[in-house]
């Protein structure tokens, strides 16, 4: 008995034996989870209202056959693991694709800046410039591209609207998105210093356009300004820079006014970012501006004819299609809705 | 983390087989390109691409072997007078009918009902957007699961009513919301094993009223109260029924401006 006791006893660990333990454990504890989980998080989609916190703590490294939960709760945590919306890791040798998007709310605008970034989603080093026709920039922008998990910048900048109504006949309106646009070249302007050597190549897609991948690794060459056939502009099935033997832009092969200084679309191009730095003055024209002219207008600024560089292979390969998106018919929604105005679409 | 296009393959996750009628026009490439764009991100998904063309055309073969995907690359031409809709009956053949039939098709001859694989069945239009959100929503699927569309219907979306226990109880549409089955084609996904159970379900061809054609296929799988409601019980709206203008090709003229060997 003399002896069980004795054991007991020293079996029994001292209170401050404990303490220190617990003292040197828990910091270490704390510490792996922290940098685990920030490490798993952002693999996993965000799940927006149902306990998506919790749903990710389970999930986060888990192996789901250890847990007896009920089958649902199992189904959810393998779910939750392989929905991956992460950009390809970032390389220190490729250099930066600055994706300029203005976009401006619509039913579509959703649908369409979604597909825009599952696109976006495979371009390694892609820095997501996305500028909201908006006094605010709002919710929906502010989520979606949270949860896209891709490397952006959110702005915004209202065109006026009584623009529309002003005295000068020839040119009622600024063109759509030219504010945005600049508003971006000169963020871009703001944060990056002109000697800096990081380099970067600056691209303005519209938000209903399609993308294929090749294109941005094409552009990504680009030296000054470098262009490409784009699909679906003109009234023509492609319009395309003519490209002569020696590899040189000499013109241009469009039916619309092909003696436009660049008869390009704004897909069609890419601008080196040192050139964006040294010439600081040049920005889309904003008002009297003709139809067709507004590419004109920024490159102009920025190159000559000769120092194109083409690309698509000589640009006889079509690697981006203007796609216009049809409006929606909500006839059904009546006067006064008949959809809930809080599910977002 | 090791960057892939598409994620490896996992031998534990079920198969999303997606069913995609197309056709020839000139924005097809541009479809395609941007749903692959989309589909290279989701695992063990697996592209069944079904051409309304006699042969299947060079340049979605090109397109399907560039991009990286499983896929399969099937196609059958719907005759030109089911196409008009010469039927004396007031109906039609919606467009890609025979293609998605085909599609199952492929997949009741490729699987055995003894052993099924894991898996389900959604059919994508290709004009279409969808979130990455959507595929691991109906990817654990036991019979049909269901969650609201958007730009259907004349509403905002269009979407299942779902009762407090979590159980489809009704349509919410403006048109025709006493169909049995009052939705979208991009608004369900059948389990591979229920499609195997009954092979006799199919799109049906003929005699179809408009905003029917989901109602003929899925009444022989599934009655209402077998539905599972999906995107948190159907508040959420993952999946929009977008369609694209078609570009005006004017200055193409009547010999053709543009090279015709250059691919659009």
């Amino acid at each position: 008995n003399e002896e069980l006791w004795v054991q007991s006893v020293l079996e029994m660990p001292k209170r401050r034996d404990i303490l220190a333990i617990v003292l040197i454990v828990l910091p270490w504890t704390l510490l792996i989870t922290v940098w685990h989980q920030s490490t798993i998080a952002p693999l996993l989609a965000v799940h927006k209202d149902d306990g998506g916190d919790s749903r990710r703590d389970l999930a986060a490294g888990l192996d789901s056959k250890e847990y007896c939960l009920s089958e649902r709760d199992i189904v959810e945590v393998v779910r939750t693991e392989y929905v991956y919306t992460r950009p390809p890791p970032w390389s220190d040798t490729l250099p930066t694709i600055h994706v300029i998007t203005p976009t401006y709310s619509r039913p579509v605008q959703k649908a369409e800046l979604t597909r825009l970034a599952n696109t976006l989603l495979h371009v390694p080093n892609l820095h997501w410039i996305l500028v909201e026709d908006s006094q605010r920039r709002t919710p929906l922008i502010t989520r979606l591209l949270r949860d896209t998990g891709l490397n952006y910048t959110h702005l915004n900048v209202e065109t006026p609207r009584n623009y529309k109504l002003r005295g000068d006949m020839r040119d009622p309106r600024i063109p759509r998105g030219t504010m945005q646009r600049n508003l971006a070249l000169r963020w871009l302007r703001e944060t990056f210093n002109r000697n800096n050597s990081q380099p970067g190549i600056v691209y303005f897609a519209d938000d209903d356009n399609t993308y294929s991948l090749e294109l941005f690794e094409e552009m990504r060459s680009t030296r000054k300004v470098s262009v490409w056939p784009v699909a679906f502009v003109g009234g023509l099935r492609y319009e395309a820079p003519k490209v002569n033997a020696a590899g040189k832009v000499y013109g241009w092969k469009t039916v619309f006014d092909p003696h436009r200084p660049f008869a390009i679309d704004m897909a069609g191009f890419a601008v080196n970012l040192r050139l964006i730095l040294q010439r600081s003055q040049a920005y889309f024209k904003l008002r009297g501006v003709k139809g067709g002219y507004q590419e004109s207008s920024l490159l102009r600024e920025l190159v000559t004819l000769n120092d194109l560089e083409p690309k698509a292979a000589n640009c006889t390969k079509i690697l981006v299609w203007h796609t216009r998106t049809e409006k929606p018919v909500l006839v059904n929604e009546g006067k006064k809705g008949f959809t809930d105005p809080n599910v977002e679409i | 983390y090791v960057y892939s296009r598409p994620p490896p393959w996992s031998d534990s996750l079920p198969t999303i087989f997606v069913i995609t009628p197309t056709y020839s026009r000139p924005v097809q490439k541009a479809e395609l390109t941007r749903l692959a764009n989309t589909f290279l991100h989701v695992q063990n998904l697996h592209w069944v691409v079904v051409e309304d063309s006699p042969r299947r055309t060079n340049l979605v073969s090109n397109l399907l072997e560039k991009a990286g995907l499983n896929f399969t690359h099937l196609n059958v031409e719907t005759p030109k007078s089911l196409k008009l809709g010469l039927s004396w009956i007031p109906s039609h053949t919606p467009r890609g009918t025979l293609q998605r039939n085909l599609g199952l098709h492929w997949l009741r001859d490729s699987f055995s009902n003894t052993s099924p694989p894991e898996g389900v069945v959604y059919f994508a239009d290709d004009d279409n957007t969808y979130s990455l959100e959507l595929f691991e929503e109906m990817r654990y699927t036991r019979r049909v699961s269901v969650w609201p569309v958007a730009f259907v219907g004349g509403l905002r979306y269009e979407s299942p009513k779902v009762s407090p226990a979590g159980k489809v109880v009704g349509w919410k549409t403006v048109f025709d919301p006493n169909r049995p089955f009052a939705i979208d084609m991009a608004g369900f996904a059948i389990s591979i094993k229920l499609i195997l159970e009954k092979p006799q379900a199919s799109f049906k061809l003929e005699g179809v009223k408009g905003g029917y054609q989901e109602t003929s296929l899925l009444k022989d799988l599934v009655t209402m109260d077998g539905l599972e409601p999906k995107a948190a019980n159907c508040t959420r709206v993952l999946v929009w029924h977008t369609r694209t203008e078609r570009p005006t090709l004017v200055n193409e003229g009547k010999r053709g401006f543009t090279d015709p060997r250059v691919e659009v």
